[in-house]
């Protein structure tokens, strides 16, 4: 313990000087303050609508009042693609709607108390009916920005390890490390502590910043946990190999591919695709993280994702174990 | 201390070996040397030693423990000191010693006191990456010996330092020889091995040729010389004779006896001169 505490000490000394420790730490709060700027006003998120051209004027009308309705020929494609729109269907007086499976929970809804409102009480509306998306929609900008920050900040914590290790390969100073009584698991810990920290307070700042409200931070902090452990592991075999910072920094951008494939795919893909992304373990982050952002998560799901998770990461563990072994001895 | 028994090493796990059939032991207090020439193979002897380099093939014991089942405590009585210096550049000189001083179990010395016996201690608050190559080798050296090793490992502790800090240098690991440490030390410098070691290993191609005092080496393989100036037909002549071939006893007396010396003085033969008899190569 003492002498893990002596690493991470020397490696917030050491970042500090040249401001690596600074920059990494402010990036995150960075980062929420561009999005949170980026982010339309509550007003400006609207519900969208596709009807056939020939839906009956008292609906399309109805529906203008809530939602911003576009006409179209071929619904099927209009709903496919990668945004979030919603038909809506006529046939004798029933209206249905039509869903691709992947648009933010809570709209649906809202939707569907829309049509149903219409529905119910025929053309009589009751005018003065109002309804802010507060509570039921968020911004899918802030929604989507933050989980992307959050998860891109595991990132983050991995190249902190990363340029600490390449630190010590560059000055050769693991050898003298490796003659004192310091246990193989004390350096790894400690070499691997303040990446986790940053992590964890990069995903407070993040959701601080952008201001979300009573979201279970116990749920958040498994989460985000399980998904540094990745980062963390790739900026190791990376960092135990690497005695230039350049070109370390370089192959550990490669690991934000992964991480932002996974994470458009999950928004954009339609949800019979989605299963091609079940290899990453970026892919399962996300899709826990956003539901404890929506508040809808269950601790089932933090558990099953987080699983899934580390299972995944044991496995890239395995395949990088030798070259992280030998790159510290 | 140390028991070696038949070690090789070889970095390409071949028969390429940068070390073979090597077997020494040293005891408590002493201080032995490995001498010989670059790429002898004595860095990679103390690698081996110090389980910075896998053990390959041979036995090794090391302040009684198997270096095959090494236990990171026992490093708590062993000082390694580096060919070539490796400190934290972004860390003082001060902080660096505490950081280290910190990995130990054991009582450690003071760092600052130990600044101020290499000289170091005006420089205390200064980065180490902003230190000369001199400089970062002495705080190596220090570093070293921070927990009071009762064996220390010294790889050319004195190489590129000037004169006067490595004759500094050789009285710290005099008096600490003193105090009882044990100490394994390569060099290629024959003064260093001639003025600090008890004994000697003469190491070539991996291989050690021999092991003895640098005192007991003089006396089997130097012969000694005899140096005169002596004035023959007025002129001033400078001969260097043997004291065991016939000849140059003959010699010898010959100019004793026509009476022109102007100065004569012995001269012992160099452990580097000792060093090519025996090996045939220099230390270069
Ligand atoms: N890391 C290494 N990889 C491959 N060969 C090495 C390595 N280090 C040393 N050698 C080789 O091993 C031999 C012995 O080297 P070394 O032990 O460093 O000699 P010395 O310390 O006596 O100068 C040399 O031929 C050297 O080239
Ligand atoms: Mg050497």
């Amino acid at each position: 313990m003492r002498r893990i505490l002596n690493f991470v000490i020397r490696d917030i000394k050491s970042g500090t000087r040249d401001w690596l420790v600074i920059y990494l730490a402010a990036a995150p709060i960075m980062f929420a303050l561009v999005l949170k700027m980026l982010i339309p006003s509550v007003g400006d998120s609207t519900l969208n609508v596709a009807i056939y051209e020939d839906t009956p004027p008292a609906i399309v009308s109805y529906l203008e009042t809530y939602a911003k309705v576009i006409e179209v020929n071929d619904m099927e494609e209009r709903i496919l693609r990668m945004d979030d729109v919603f038909g809506v269907v006529v046939n004798d007086d029933k209206v249905e709607i039509v869903t691709q499976g992947n648009e933010m929970e809570g709209t649906v809804d809202l939707l569907k108390t829309i049509v149903g409102r219409y529905q119910n009480e025929s053309v009589e509306l009751p005018i003065e009916v109002e309804f802010s998306d507060i509570g039921w929609v968020m911004s899918p900008m802030k929604l989507e920005g933050a989980n992307l920050l959050i998860i891109f900040n595991t990132i983050l914590g991995g190249m902190l390890i990363l340029l600490n290790l390449v630190e010590e390969k560059m000055s050769n100073t693991i050898s003298a490390i490796n003659v004192t009584p310091t246990k193989r698991k004390e350096f790894i810990i400690g070499k691997g502590l303040l990446g986790f920290i940053l992590t964890l307070y990069g995903g407070a700042a993040v959701i601080t910043v952008l201001g979300f409200e009573g979201i279970n931070y116990a749920m958040l902090f498994v989460s985000v946990f399980a998904i540094s452990f990745i980062g963390a592991i790739i900026g190791f075999s990376i960092g135990v190999v690497s005695d230039e910072p350049i070109s370390a920094i370089a192959s550990m951008k490669t690991v934000f591919i992964p991480v932002l494939a996974s994470i458009f795919g999950a928004i954009y893909l339609p949800a019979k695709w989605i299963f091609i992304l079940y290899w990453s373990p970026f892919y399962w982050a996300y899709d826990v993280i956003k539901d404890i952002l929506l508040v809808q998560a269950t601790w089932g799901q933090v558990f099953m994702n987080s699983g899934i998770i580390l299972i995944i990461t044991a496995l890239v563990f395995v395949g990088l174990r030798k070259r992280i072994v030998n790159g510290l001895s | 201390m140390i028991k070696v028994n038949g070690l090789y090493h070889s970095y390409s796990k071949d028969e390429n070996f940068a070390v073979k059939n090597v077997n020494f032991e040293i005891s408590k207090g002493e201080v032995f040397g490995f001498l010989g020439p670059s790429g002898a193979g004595k860095s990679t002897t103390q690698g081996v030693l110090t389980g910075l380099l896998p053990i390959q093939k041979g036995e090794v014991e090391v302040v009684g423990y198997d270096i095959r089942h090494p236990k990171r405590e026992m490093f708590n009585k062993i000082g390694v000191s580096f060919e070539q210096s490796n400190v934290y550049g972004k860390l003082t000189a001060l902080e660096n010693l505490e950081f280290y001083r910190k990995l130990f179990d054991v009582e450690t010395m003071n760092s600052m006191d130990l600044l101020k016996w290499v000289g170091l201690d005006h420089v205390a608050n200064k980065k180490a990456g902003e230190f000369s190559k001199g400089m970062k080798h002495r705080l190596t050296f220090i570093r070293s010996m921070l927990n009071n090793p009762e064996l220390w490992f010294l790889d050319e502790p004195t190489t590129g330092l000037d004169p006067a800090i490595a004759s500094q240098i050789k009285d710290i690991v005099k008096e600490k020889n003193k105090q009882g440490t044990t100490v394994f030390l390569t060099t290629h410098n024959m003064y260093v091995a001639d003025e600090l070691c008890h004994r000697v290993a003469f190491i070539i191609d991996g291989e050690i040729k021999l092991i003895d005092s640098p005192r007991n080496l003089k006396l089997q393989h130097g012969e000694k010389f005899v140096v005169v100036e002596h004035l023959e037909n007025d002129v001033l002549k400078k001969e260097q004779l043997s004291l065991i071939i016939d000849q140059d006893k003959a010699r010898l007396n010959e100019i004793i006896s026509t009476g022109k010396i102007e100065m004569m003085h012995t001269k012992e033969a160099t452990l580097e001169e000792i060093f090519i008899k025996v090996t045939g190569r220099g230390l270069e």
